[in-house]
């Protein structure tokens, strides 16, 4: 260990080192000089004589440096290479080892670097920490307006940016592109550097667009649709199906895709360029249409909070210059003016995902440490089971004069290469399963998951635990080896000493850790059980759904009735089709079109605004419900009378009675809604309740009205067509109505896809959450039971001779298998207590998790106890039958 | 340890042995031990500085010798070594495994 600590300080001032022995060489040759002059020799030729006389310096110097340097290295190479050998022989335990790492570094690896991406990563912008969002939600560009004027007074820049996605024209066909509006000083204000060309300037932003229409794309964008092309800049970009054309003027940094998390932008515009691609609908002057986000960037010294008490001085400017209009209701327009403007930190950039998946991320992480935790505890067994099936070979080399120190080194080397190799595969796992679950969190996310320095940080930490944990086990048992034991027991020992007390530890630690992730695996596979369960209201099996972007299809507003008119006979028309409706919403998207309470019954008077208690509403064919699977329970559906001009009618469904009509005759009333002021509506039929929002929401009060009795301009961009298939076509027909779709109307643009994949989408978090605590879970209690088999297995052969002489004097087998049940026995119970302890305790964490389970779930505790019980048992029964079996005469002829 | 800077005509590990021995008598300096070891075998072991300083270092590493800077008697800085007490451990345990071989070798030389 001196040594060792020695040869540190000659690293730490090796120059001096070499330096203090070239004088001293010189000293020697001074000292010759001086005896050779003593012995009557003129100075020069004693000088040039000792010269000589002294050899090659350098080679000694060198050889020096070597007697420092080669016998550390040595060793460590020795020790590397003794430790490799060791482990080659045991393939099959190393190979149980490093996978069970490699699986354990990558699990953790993998979510960390999502935690990282989604939740820890700055933006890679210059100076993220003095970026401020404005909350909460989205503004409108009037709103955007009022504090551009303000940006420099109150900050140092601030821009906006609105999500789009855009259509691609390619080959004929338009591709959706993930985009962004933003305003002309985006790229300045964040600072970042066009990769090839320039970014968007304020000129760029003009209502008058003076530079022609540009865009400015990202690198990942330009690798992937220009090939890396160095003549991008000047190339045209056609992002309507109608042929507009951009110009790129430059491509952004690599690694810069937008201030979303969770979504890159690879084509940004200026805001300026919205009316040209929107056409008549544009939505940049419209007051009351929310739909981009706010970013400021704070001055020097300057903190939010100071931002906010100066950006609400400001306030009542900035609001009463965008008032919407209040729908004759004063107290919504009051709290319009009041509700405070509010700045917060946002260096990590904005995200809608980060609010979703924080929970779920956080639970996973700590599931993920947890198994780590258990394969630690494993393999920290394994090595020191391996150590003492060693204590012959680790006696002797103490007998032949190795030092404990060489030993213990030895058995580090070995853990730490363990660790490494799973660390290597680990990460390759983590690259590939992160990439995964990104995936799962659904379609339209995208995360950039680089592995940069906090994710090899992180890793290596857990490399350097993992080593220094697994093989500290086995230094402890080494410790006690005596030289020479092994020469004289020869393996006669009575197994009842402390090193089984260790290994013993372990197993409980790692049957509680188990138990503790099998009961979230089991809460959370129960959520989606009941998710699943859940009553629709409609029959999914038989449903393709088709969604047409009508603006994209350049179908102008006072066609859209006649053209998805159309479009709906062309899609009914189609051989294997029972029938097909259109409708203004797509259902189970979690939101919708909706009026938040306003509802007024007969003569009655307005309800007041009130969010927590939304009324749902959509507008579609007749035959709608038909289609659906829905039933009608009393009145009639609409027909062809209900028309524009016609009195307007509309279907009401249960949930909508019971909250607003309850006990009254429903059929013939009158209805007001929200701004559609003038109408008042007769109800002409009830329909039974279905899922409009997600199956989690359950039932909620919802209003249908006619499509045919909607004025045109009320459309939306999009038209939903509801098609149902005869039993068993439904894959033909959703390829047949895609062709018959695009015969009817050339320039259409839509999406199409059966509705159990909706249905699926909606629980698409906690079916991810309950597969991966599921598969963490089983690993786990995998783990536990190996290690409770190998003590077993270790404790059996160990007492082979004893149990040999019980046998002998007439012990029966049964008896024997109790012997050893009663220390699995133990070990079982204390790890199930501690676990039952743990997860009573944490089971509160998870509950905004949960869905229709209770956290401290009594079916779910006991059916886990149940499976580990019978686990652990299963675990104990092959050694135990191994036991029962011996025979006594050959054990004891062994001796 | 795979190191083999001693001359050949001396068996491995001797010349550590030699240089401790000179260091028993007190603390010297390089040259000193040189021509210690010079006088004392009768001009018969003439030891270079690229054996003599690898050698030293050896015994730097070991923690059996400690080096301090001082001044000659020719008035001159140089580097003195001094044996610690595990060098002086050392040397016993050397001096006395070195007695064995000796006579070991000199009982297979003199057997017929």
């Amino acid at each position: 260990m001196s040594a060792f600590l020695r040869y540190l300080l000659y690293l730490l001032r090796r120059s001096d080192h070499d330096a203090e022995l070239r004088e001293e060489i010189e000293s020697h040759r001074a000292h010759r000089q001086d005896a050779l002059e003593k012995n009557g020799i003129a100075t020069p030729a004693a000088a040039w004589a000792s010269r000589r006389a002294m050899g090659n310096v350098t080679l000694a110097i060198e050889d020096v440096r070597d007697v420092w340097i080669l016998r550390v290295l040595d060793s460590a190479r020795q020790d590397v290479r003794d430790a490799a050998r060791g482990l080659r022989k045991s393939a099959g335990f190393s190979a149980v080892v490093i996978g069970t790492l490699a699986l354990g570094i990558g699990a953790n690896t993998a979510l960390f670097s999502i935690f990282n991406s989604l939740i820890v990563r700055q933006l890679p912008v210059r100076d993220p920490d003095s970026l401020a969002l404005l909350t909460s939600g989205s503004w409108s560009y009037p709103v955007w307006q009022q504090i551009k004027a303000y940006e420099t007074d109150l900050f140092d820049g601030a821009f906006a940016w609105s999500r789009e996605s855009f259509d691609l024209v390619q080959g004929g066909r338009p591709v959706p592109v993930d985009g962004a509006f933003v305003s002309g000083r985006f790229f300045d204000v964040l600072a970042v550097q066009a990769f090839r060309g320039r970014m968007l300037t304020p000129s760029d932003d003009r209502a008058a667009l003076p530079n022609g229409p540009v865009a400015v794309i990202s690198y990942r964008f330009w690798r992937q649709q220009f090939v890396g092309a160095d003549d991008v800049v000047g190339r045209q970009l056609t992002l309507h199906p109608q042929g507009l054309s951009f110009t790129i003027v430059g491509v952004m940094a690599p690694g810069f895709s937008g201030v979303d998390v969770g979504r890159m932008a690879d084509v940004m515009l200026p805001f300026a360029a919205e009316p040209i691609l929107r056409g008549r609908e544009s939505v940049l002057d419209v007051v009351g249409q929310s739909w981009l986000e706010i970013m400021v960037r704070l001055k020097p010294g300057q903190s939010v909070e100071h931002a906010n008490a100066t950006l609400r001085s400001v306030q009542p400017q900035i609001r009463a210059a965008v008032m919407p209009g209040f729908r004759g209701d004063p107290a919504f327009g009051k709290r319009y003016l009041t509700r405070p403007l509010t700045l917060a930190p946002a260096a990590a950039g904005a995200s809608r995902l980060r609010t979703q998946f924080q929970t779920p991320l956080f639970v996973m992480v700590v599931a993920v440490g947890l198994v780590l935790l258990v394969a630690c505890a494993n393999i920290a067994s394994l090595l020191l089971a391996r150590a003492l099936a060693r204590r012959g070979e680790f006696s002797v080399r103490l007998a032949l004069g190795g030092s404990r120190w060489r030993l213990a080194r030895l058995l580090f080397a070995e853990s730490l290469l363990l660790a490494l190799t799973g660390a290597g595969l680990g990460l390759l796992f983590a690259k590939w399963s992160s990439g995964f679950l990104v995936q799962q969190l659904g379609s339209t996310v995208a995360l950039d998951l680089p592995l940069d320095w906090r994710v090899l940080v992180f890793t290596a930490t857990l490399t350097c635990l993992c080593a220094i944990s697994a093989g500290m086990a086995p230094m402890v048992g080494v410790k006690s080896v005596a030289p020479g034991e092994a020469l004289k027991d020869a393996g006669r020992a009575v197994a009842a000493d402390r090193r089984f007390a260790v290994r013993g530890a372990l197993v409980v630690a790692q049957v509680a850790v188990s138990f503790v992730l099998v009961i979230a695996a089991g809460l959370f596979l129960r959520t989606f059980a009941s998710l699943s369960r859940l009553p629709l209201g409609f029959a999914p099996e038989p449903l393709v759904l088709v969604q047409v972007n009508l603006l994209a299809s350049g179908i102008p507003p006072e066609e859209r009735t006649a053209r998805v008119a159309r479009l709906r006979d062309a899609a009914a028309a189609t051989p294997g089709v029972r029938s097909a409706s259109a409708s203004a919403v797509r259902l189970l998207t979690g939101g919708g079109w909706f009026s938040n309470n306003r509802v007024a019954v007969g003569d009655g008077p307005m309800l007041p605004e009130d969010n927590r208690k939304r009324v749902w509403r959509n507008a579609i064919t007749p035959g709608w419900f038909e289609t659906m699977g829905m039933t009608l329970l009393s009145g009639r559906d609409f027909d062809d009378r209900d028309r524009i001009g016609s009195p307007p009618v509309a279907v009401v469904n249960e949930a909508f009675i019971r909250r607003y009509l309850p006990a009254q005759q429903v059929i013939g009333r009158s209805l007001r809604v929200d701004v559609d002021s003038g109408l008042r509506y007769e109800i002409v039929g009830v329909v039974a309740d279905a899922v409009y929002t997600t199956p989690r929401d359950g039932m909620l009060p919802t209003l249908y009205v006619s499509l045919a009795q909607r004025q045109p301009q009320e459309w939306g961009s999009n038209a939903v067509l509801t098609i149902k298939a005869m039993p068993g076509r439904r894959a033909l027909v959703e390829r047949d109505v895609a062709t018959a779709l695009t015969k009817a109307e050339p320039t259409v643009v839509f999406t199409s896809r059966t509705f159990d994949q909706m249905v699926d989408a909606t629980a698409a978090q906690e079916r991810l959450i309950a597969m991966m605590s599921g598969f963490f879970g089983a690993l786990a209690m995998l783990l536990a039971a190996l290690g409770l088999y190998g003590i077993v297995a270790h404790a059996v052969s160990a007492r082979r001779t004893e149990i040999g002489l019980r046998m002998a004097l007439g012990a029966r087998p049964a008896g024997i298998a109790r012997l050893v049940f009663r220390r699995v026995g133990v070990l079982i119970v204390t790890g199930l207590v501690l676990g039952v302890a743990g997860s009573w305790w944490a089971a509160k964490l998870i509950t905004p998790l949960l869905f229709q389970v209770e956290a401290r779930d009594p079916i779910t505790f006991s059916g886990t106890v149940a499976v580990l019980v019978g686990v652990g048992a299963l675990a104990a029964w092959v050694p135990a039958r191994r036991a029962a079996r011996l025979d006594p005469a050959t054990v004891l002829r062994e001796g | 340890m795979g190191l083999t800077n001693t001359p050949s005509d001396l068996l491995p590990g001797t010349l550590e042995l030699l240089i401790l021995k000179a260091l028993a008598s007190g603390a010297k300096h390089g040259y000193a031990i040189v021509e210690h070891l010079r006088l004392a075998s009768d001009d018969i072991l003439n030891i270079g500085e690229s054996a003599l300083y690898p050698a030293l270092q050896r015994l730097l590493f070991n923690g059996w010798v400690k080096a301090e800077w001082g001044t000659s008697e020719n008035n001159r800085r140089a580097r003195f070594y001094t044996l610690t007490a595990a060098g002086r451990r050392q040397l016993a345990a050397e001096r006395a495994e070195f007695d064995r071989m000796v006579g070991a070798i000199q009982r297979v030389l003199a057997s017929t």
